[in-house]
C-alpha cells in the first residue's frame, strides 16, 4: 500500500510541474502576440490615445518588470483569474466553464465508444491473423487513420442528415423545441450521435490496431504456452492471459490520446457546431479573442494532464511491475 | 539497392500507394503548367458539376476551378508536410541521439520536455501559436514543426540508448572507437529504419493537421489549400457535392499512400522482422 | 515396448515454407515407460523440442504434424478432438518450459496460476485450490509459502520461478511430465537443486518424464533411457549406460566428446613475469530512483589477479558474481570506483581517455553473443578492419591482413565482403576474434565466448581459442559460467561470488582438492561428473 501511495504522489507532484510549466508556456505566449493587452483593449474600446494606453498598461502591471508580471500572471491563473475576453467583456473561466460540460460529454461519448468498438475489432483481427476480416479491419483503420476529421463529419452530415434525414446536422439539441427531462435527454443524445461517432472513429482505428498488435505479440509469449499446457479453455486463455496482456499498453495509450482527442474535439465541434470548447475556440480565433484562446489551453491542458494522472494511476493497477520501477 | 526495391515492393498496398503519390507529385509540381490561370481565378459560372465543359472537376461557389485548386493546394500540402518533418526530424534525431548515447541529465531533461508535449493539447497550442504570429506558411511550418519534433526525440533517444549497449557498440569502444564516429557509423545506420518510417508516417500527419488549420481559417490568407477549400464550400455542401468532397478526397489519397509507402519502408528496412 | 506409457511412432512435424528444412521431426519413433525418465537429447534445430511439443498439442502455428501416431494412455492423441485434448493437458500430461520468467503470467498472481489448472479439472473452491496450491509449493522445498501465494512471478528468483512451475505441472499428478530444457536459463547451483529435485518427485510418484536437452552431463544424471536427434531424426537411442559406452552412432559420439572435461591439466607456464596486475579492485552501482532508498550494491570488492604471456586464466561464477563487471572494468567499458590495474607498468584504472588509447588497444575482447556483437548493417571487412581504422591505419595493408587474419580463424576471406546475418553463430565468433586480433594485442579477453554456442561448436572455437593463444603468445582471460569450460582450456582459475574472489589457484588443483565451501558447491553441480569421467585430474 505505501509504494502506491508513493507512486500516486509522484505522479500528482508531476502532475502539478506540467500545470506549472504550461503557466510559464502561457506567459511565454502571451509575449508573443502582437500587439500588448493594453493596446488592443484600447483598439477595441475605440480609444487610441497614447495616455490613456498607459493608464491601462500602468493599472494591468504591464510597464513592470518581466518576473514580476510573471508572478502576477502566475498568482492570478492558480486562482482561477485567466483574465477577461476581449470581446465578451466577461471572465475568460466563467466562459469556458459554460461550454465545457458540453465538450465533456462529446468527448466522453467518443472515448468509450472507440475503446470499445477499438478493442473489439482488434481482438476479432488478432484472432484471426491474415484472414479476410483481418485484411479489412486493417485497411479500414488505415482509411480512417488518414481522413481528416471535419471532413469526415461533414460527409457523415452529408449523408445522414441531407441524403438520408436519419438524425440532425447541427447543435445540441433541437432549437426553439424546450424539451425536459427525458425528452430532453433523449434529444440530446440524437444530436450527439453523428458528432460522437464521428470523433470516436478516428480512435477506433488506432484502438483496433494497437490492440490486433498487442494481441498478436502476447500471443507467441510463452506464457500463453503454459496457460493452455494447463488445459483451460480456450475462451479463459484468451481472456486472462491475452487480453488481460495485451491491455496494458492500451492504457498508457488512451492516456496519450486525450490530447488528440482535444484536437479532434475542435474540428468535430466546428462541422456540427456543437456548443462546445472545440466552436468557442474557432471564435476566439476568428475575434483574435487572445485572453480566451489561451485561456482554453490552459484550461485543456490542466484537463488532459489530470486524465493523464487517472491513466497512469489505472496503469499501475493493471501492471504491478511498475510500482517498484517508479 | 535492388534488395531494398524488392522489399519495398513486396506488397501490393505499397506499390499501389507508391503510385498515387507520385502522381499527386507531378500533378503538384506541374500545376502552374496546367493551370496557369493560378487556383483563385474566375474562369465560369459557380457551382457546375465536374465533366462541365472545360471544368475537368467542377467549379466552386465562386466559380473557380476546381482542379486549379486541387493541383495547388497539392503544392501546399506537400510543402508543408515536408518541410516541417525535415524540421521535427532534424530537431528531434539531434537531441534525441545525444540524450540516449550521454544519458544523465540531458536525457532526463529531454524526456521531460518530450512528456510534457505529449501530456498537452498540441493542436491548442498550435492554434495558439499560429494566431499570436499570424497565420502564414512560414508560421505554420514552424508551429507543426514544434509540436511534432518531441515524438521523433522520443523514438531516436530510445532506439539510441538500447543500441548504446549492444555488444558491437561495446566492441566499437574496445577498438578505440571515437564517441562520434560511434554514434554516426555504428549507431545511426540501425537506428535510421524506425526514424525513416515514422518520418514517412508524420508528413502525412502534417498534411492532416495543415488541412484542420486552414479548416479553421488559420490557413494562410494568400494561398488556396484543401482545407481552406473545405471551409469554404460549407454553406454551398447541400447542393454542389463536389466542392467538399473532391478536396477531402484528395488528403486521404495522399496521406493514406504516404502511410502505405511507410508500410513499405517498414518491410524494406528491416528484413529480418517477423511477419504480422 | 510393451505396455509403454507414451508411444510414437513414425512422427513427422511439418514446418512452414521458408524454414531451413521441410520438416522438424522425421519418422520419429519413441516409447516413454511408466516410471522412467526419458531424456531427447541434441543441439538447436534438432527438432527436440517441437516433438515435445507436439505431445502436447502445443505447436505453435505454421507448425503442424503431417505424419505419425502419438499413442497415450492406449489413445492417439492426434486423433482426438481439441476437447478431449484440452482435458488431458494438465491433468494426465503436463509440461514446463525453458525460460520461467517468460512462462509465467507476469500480471498473475503465483496462486491463482496454480489454481486456475487445478479448477480447469477439478470443481473445487478457490480457497480449497488454495490450500492444495501451498501444499504443493512446500513439497518443492520453497519456503515462505503464504507470500509466494500473493507475489508476482517478477519479484521471485529464477530457481523459485522454476519450482513454481514444476509445482504447477504437478499439481493434479500427472502420468507424464514433459520438461523442455527447463534449466538451461539457470544457474548451475540451481540447475543442480532442481534436477535432484526432479528425480526425487519422480521417484516418489513413480511418474514418467520425457526431459529435453542439449546438455549430454545432464542425460549422464538424470535419464533411464536416452535417444539423440539430429536434424529431426533420432540418430540412437537406449539406455543410459548403452548410450554413454558404447555409442555406435559417430553423431552421438561426436556429442560425448564435445562435453568439455578435465582430460589432462594443462601446464601452468612457468617464470612469465605477469602482463597485467589487478589489486583491490572495487565498482559500485547504485540502485534506486528519486524517491526510494539509494542501495549500493558491491558488484566487486576487492578483486586481484595476475596473468602473464601465454597463459590462460579463468574466472568463474554464477550470474552477480561480478565476472563481467570485472572484464570490463579491466578493459576500461567501466569505470571502477577502486584499485588498480597494472599493465605494462602503468596503473590504467582511472586513466584518461586519451593516455589510455594507445595502451588500451592492446587489450582486446571478444563478447558472448555472436549475434549481438557484430554490427548487422557493416560488411564483415568492415567489421575486422575497424580497429586499425580507428588508429587510422586503414587501407589495403590492412585489409590484407585482415584476409590473413580471417584464414587464420578458419574463415574464407571472401566473408569480408559479406554480412554477419549470413553466418552462424560459430562462424561470427570467428569473425569476433579475427576483429580482436587485428590490433595485435597482448590481452585477449574472452567474455563467455561459446555460451551461446552449440556444444560441437563450442568445442571447435575452444580449440581455435587455445591455437590462438599459443600462436600468438598471448595472455587470455577467460570468463565463464561453466566449470567444465574452464576446466579444458584454463591453466589457473579464479572462483567468483558476489563480487569477491572465494578462490584461485592452478586449475587441478582447484578441481582436485578445492579449499572453499562455494568452490565445492560448484563442482558437486557439474552435471554427469560422476558418469562422464570427470573425476578429479591424474
Amino acid at each position: 500500500m505505501n509504494r502506491r501511495l508513493t507512486y500516486i504522489l509522484m505522479r500528482l507532484v508531476r502532475s502539478l510541474l506540467v500545470a506549472l510549466a504550461v503557466v510559464f508556456l502561457s506567459f511565454f505566449l502571451i509575449r508573443l502576440a502582437p500587439g500588448d493587452a493594453a493596446e488592443v483593449m484600447a483598439g477595441q474600446s475605440g480609444y487610441s490615445d497614447a495616455t490613456y494606453i498607459k493608464d491601462l498598461r500602468a493599472e494591468y502591471g504591464l510597464d513592470r518588470p518581466l518576473p514580476v508580471q510573471f508572478w502576477r500572471y502566475a498568482k492570478a491563473v492558480l486562482r482561477g483569474d485567466l483574465g477577461t475576453s476581449y470581446e465578451r467583456r466577461e471572465k475568460v473561466l466563467d466562459v469556458i466553464l459554460q461550454r465545457l460540460p458540453n465538450t465533456l460529454l462529446l468527448d466522453a461519448f467518443a472515448l468509450i465508444v472507440a475503446i470499445g468498438g477499438g478493442v473489439w475489432l482488434g481482438s476479432v483481427a488478432a484472432r484471426r491473423p491474415g484472414s479476410a476480416g483481418d485484411a479489412a479491419v486493417t485497411f479500414l483503420s488505415m482509411l480512417f487513420y488518414a481522413t481528416p476529421q471535419f471532413w469526415l463529419g461533414m460527409m457523415a452530415v452529408l449523408l445522414f442528415s441531407i441524403w438520408l434525414g436519419w438524425l440532425p446536422p447541427f447543435g445540441i439539441e433541437t432549437m426553439g423545441a424546450d424539451y425536459t427531462g427525458l425528452v430532453r435527454l433523449a434529444d440530446v443524445a440524437r444530436h450527439m450521435l453523428l458528432p460522437g461517432t464521428t470523433l470516436a472513429l478516428y480512435f477506433m482505428a488506432s484502438y483496433a490496431r494497437l490492440t490486433r498488435t498487442a494481441m498478436i505479440e502476447v500471443a507467441d509469449l510463452d506464457f500463453v504456452k503454459t496457460a493452455r499446457a494447463k488445459g483451460i479453455t480456450e475462451r479463459q486463455v484468451q481472456r486472462r492471459h491475452v487480453l488481460r496482456n495485451a491491455l496494458i499498453p492500451l492504457v498508457t495509450f488512451a492516456g496519450l490520446q486525450a490530447s488528440i482527442l482535444i484536437a479532434g474535439s475542435v474540428l468535430v465541434e466546428n462541422v456540427f457546431s456543437w456548443p462546445g470548447i472545440g466552436t468557442l475556440a474557432y471564435e476566439a480565433v476568428t475575434a483574435r479573442d487572445n485572453p480566451l484562446l489561451l485561456g482554453i489551453f490552459i484550461v485543456t491542458a490542466v484537463l488532459v494532464s489530470l486524465f493523464n494522472l487517472a491513466t497512469d494511476i489505472a496503469y499501475s493497477i493493471a501492471d504491478p511491475r511498475v510500482e517498484l520501477a517508479a | 539497392m535492388r534488395e531494398f526495391a524488392r522489399r519495398f515492393f513486396a506488397r501490393p498496398a505499397t506499390v499501389a500507394g507508391f503510385a498515387v503519390f507520385t502522381l499527386i507529385l507531378l500533378v503538384a509540381l506541374a500545376a502552374p503548367l496546367l493551370f496557369a490561370h493560378g487556383p483563385f481565378s474566375i474562369v465560369g459560372m459557380p457551382l457546375r458539376p465536374p465533366g462541365s465543359p472545360g471544368l475537368l472537376a467542377g467549379s466552386d461557389v465562386l466559380g473557380r476551378d476546381m482542379a486549379a485548386g486541387l493541383a495547388y493546394g497539392a503544392r501546399i500540402s506537400l510543402l508543408v508536410g515536408v518541410t516541417s518533418t525535415l524540421c521535427a526530424a532534424g530537431v528531434g534525431v539531434l537531441l534525441g541521439a545525444v540524450a540516449g548515447y550521454y544519458g544523465g541529465v540531458i536525457d532526463d531533461l529531454l524526456m521531460r520536455i518530450t512528456e510534457f508535449f505529449q501530456i498537452i493539447p498540441s493542436f491548442v497550442l498550435l492554434m495558439v501559436l499560429v494566431s499570436f504570429l499570424e497565420p502564414s506558411l512560414g508560421s505554420i511550418v514552424l508551429g507543426i514543426a514544434m509540436i511534432s519534433w518531441p515524438q521523433v526525440a522520443r523514438v531516436v533517444r530510445g532506439e539510441f540508448r538500447a543500441l548504446r549497449n549492444r555488444e558491437f557498440v561495446e566492441a566499437a569502444r574496445t577498438l578505440g572507437e571515437s564517441d562520434a564516429r560511434i554514434i554516426f557509423t555504428q549507431i545511426l545506420p540501425n537506428a535510421l529504419p524506425p526514424i525513416i518510417v515514422i518520418s514517412s508516417m508524420m508528413v502525412g500527419s502534417a498534411i492532416l493537421t495543415e488541412s484542420a488549420l486552414s479548416f479553421l481559417d488559420l490557413g494562410d490568407p494568400n494561398l488556396l489549400s484543401w482545407g481552406s477549400m473545405i471551409a469554404g464550400s460549407r454553406s454551398a455542401m447541400w447542393v454542389a457535392w463536389w466542392t467538399t468532397v473532391l478536396p477531402g478526397l484528395a488528403i486521404m489519397a495522399t496521406v493514406l499512400s504516404l502511410n502505405f509507402m511507410g508500410d513499405g519502408l517498414n518491410d524494406a528496412l528491416n528484413p529480418r522482422r517477423r511477419e504480422r | 515396448m510393451a505396455g509403454a506409457l507414451v508411444s510414437i511412432r513414425d512422427l513427422t512435424i511439418a514446418l512452414p515454407p521458408g524454414a531451413e528444412r521441410a520438416n522438424a521431426a522425421e519418422h520419429v519413433s519413441l516409447d516413454i515407460g511408466h516410471n522412467e525418465i526419458v531424456c531427447i537429447v541434441g543441439e538447436s534445430g534438432s527438432g527436440k523440442s517441437l516433438t515435445a511439443h507436439a505431445v502436447m498439442g502445443l505447436l505453435p502455428r505454421g507448425v503442424a504434424v503431417t505424419g505419425g501416431s502419438i499413442t497415450f494412455q492406449d489413445k492417439d492423441l492426434l486423433r482426438l478432438p481439441p476437447e478431449g485434448m484440452r482435458r488431458r493437458r494438465g491433468r494426465d500430461l503436463a509440461m514446463i518450459f525453458q525460460d520461467p520468467m517468460a512462462a509465467l503470467n507476469p500480471v498473475m498472481p503465483i496462486g491463482r496460476q496454480i489454481t486456475e489448472q487445478i479448477r480447469a479439472h477439478r470443481p473445487v473452491s478457490e480457497a480449497v485450490a488454495m490450500d492444495a496450491a501451498a501444499a504443493l509449493l512446500g513439497q518443492m522445498g520453497l519456503a515462505d509459502v503464504a507470500g509466494l501465494l500473493r507475489a508476482f512471478p517478477f519479484q521471485l528468483s529464477g530457481g523459485q520461478r522454476q519450482r513454481v512451475m514444476i509445482a504447477m505441472a504437478l499439481s493434479l499428478s500427472p502420468s507424464l511430465l514433459i520438461a523442455d530444457e527447463p534449466t538451461t536459463a539457470l544457474d548451475v547451483t540451481t540447475q543442480a537443486q532442481i534436477l535432484r529435485l526432479l528425480k526425487t518427485i519422480q521417484a516418489e510418484r513413480e511418474m514418467s518424464v520425457l526431459f529435453i536437452t542439449h546438455d549430454f552431463g545432464v542425460v549422464a544424471d538424470i535419464a533411464d533411457r536416452v535417444a539423440v536427434m539430429r536434424q529431426g531424426r533420432i540418430v540412437e537411442s537406449g539406455t543410459t549406460a548403452e548410450v554413454l559406452g558404447n555409442p555406435t552412432d559417430p553423431y552421438t559420439r561426436a556429442l560425448i566428446d564435445a562435453v568439455p572435461r578435465l582430460r589432462h591439466a594443462p601446464p601452468v607456464p612457468s617464470g612469465a613475469a605477469p602482463l597485467l596486475t589487478v589489486s583491490g579492485l572495487g565498482k559500485n552501482f547504485r540502485r534506486g530512483g528519486l524517491f526510494s532508498r539509494d542501495k549500493q550494491i558491491a558488484a566487486l570488492d576487492g578483486v586481484s589477479l595476475s596473468i602473464g604471456r601465454g597463459e590462460t586464466l579463468g574466472i568463474v561464477g554464477e550470474s552477480g558474481s561480478g565476472k563481467s563487471t570485472l572484464a570490463r572494468c579491466i578493459i576500461r567499458l567501466l569505470d571502477p570506483d577502486a584499485g588498480a590495474v597494472l599493465f605494462d607498468g602503468a596503473d590504467i584504472a582511472h586513466m584518461k581517455p586519451r593516455a589510455l588509447r594507445p595502451r588500451r588497444r592492446r587489450m582486446q575482447m571478444v563478447f558472448q553473443d555472436p549475434f549481438s556483437s557484430l554490427n548487422p548493417r557493416q560488411t564483415v571487412g568492415n567489421i575486422v578492419t575497424a580497429g586499425p581504422r580507428a588508429y587510422g591505419e586503414g587501407g589495403a595493408a590492412s585489409r590484407a591482413r585482415a584476409a590473413d587474419i580471417l584464414a587464420l580463424v578458419g574463415l574464407d576471406p571472401a566473408a569480408m565482403r559479406r554480412f554477419p546475418h549470413e553466418f552462424s553463430g560459430g562462424q561470427r565468433q570467428r569473425i569476433a576474434l579475427a576483429r580482436a586480433l587485428m590490433l595485435k594485442p597482448d590481452i585477449l579477453i574472452a567474455d563467455e565466448p561459446v555460451s551461446a554456442l552449440d556444444v560441437t561448436v563450442q568445442a571447435q572455437v575452444l580449440k581455435l581459442l587455445d591455437d590462438v593463444r599459443r600462436q600468438m603468445n598471448l595472455a587470455m582471460l577467460f570468463i565463464t559460467h561453466d566449470m567444465r569450460v574452464a576446466a579444458q582450456v584454463c591453466h589457473r582459475v579464479m572462483v567468483m561470488r558476489a563480487g569477491r574472489v572465494v578462490e584461485s589457484g592452478p586449475t587441478s588443483e582447484v578441481f582436485a582438492a578445492p579449499s572453499d565451501p562455494y568452490t565445492r558447491e560448484l563442482l558437486a553441480a557439474i552435471p554427469g561428473r560422476d558418469r562422464l569421467g570427470f573425476a578429479a585430474a591424474n
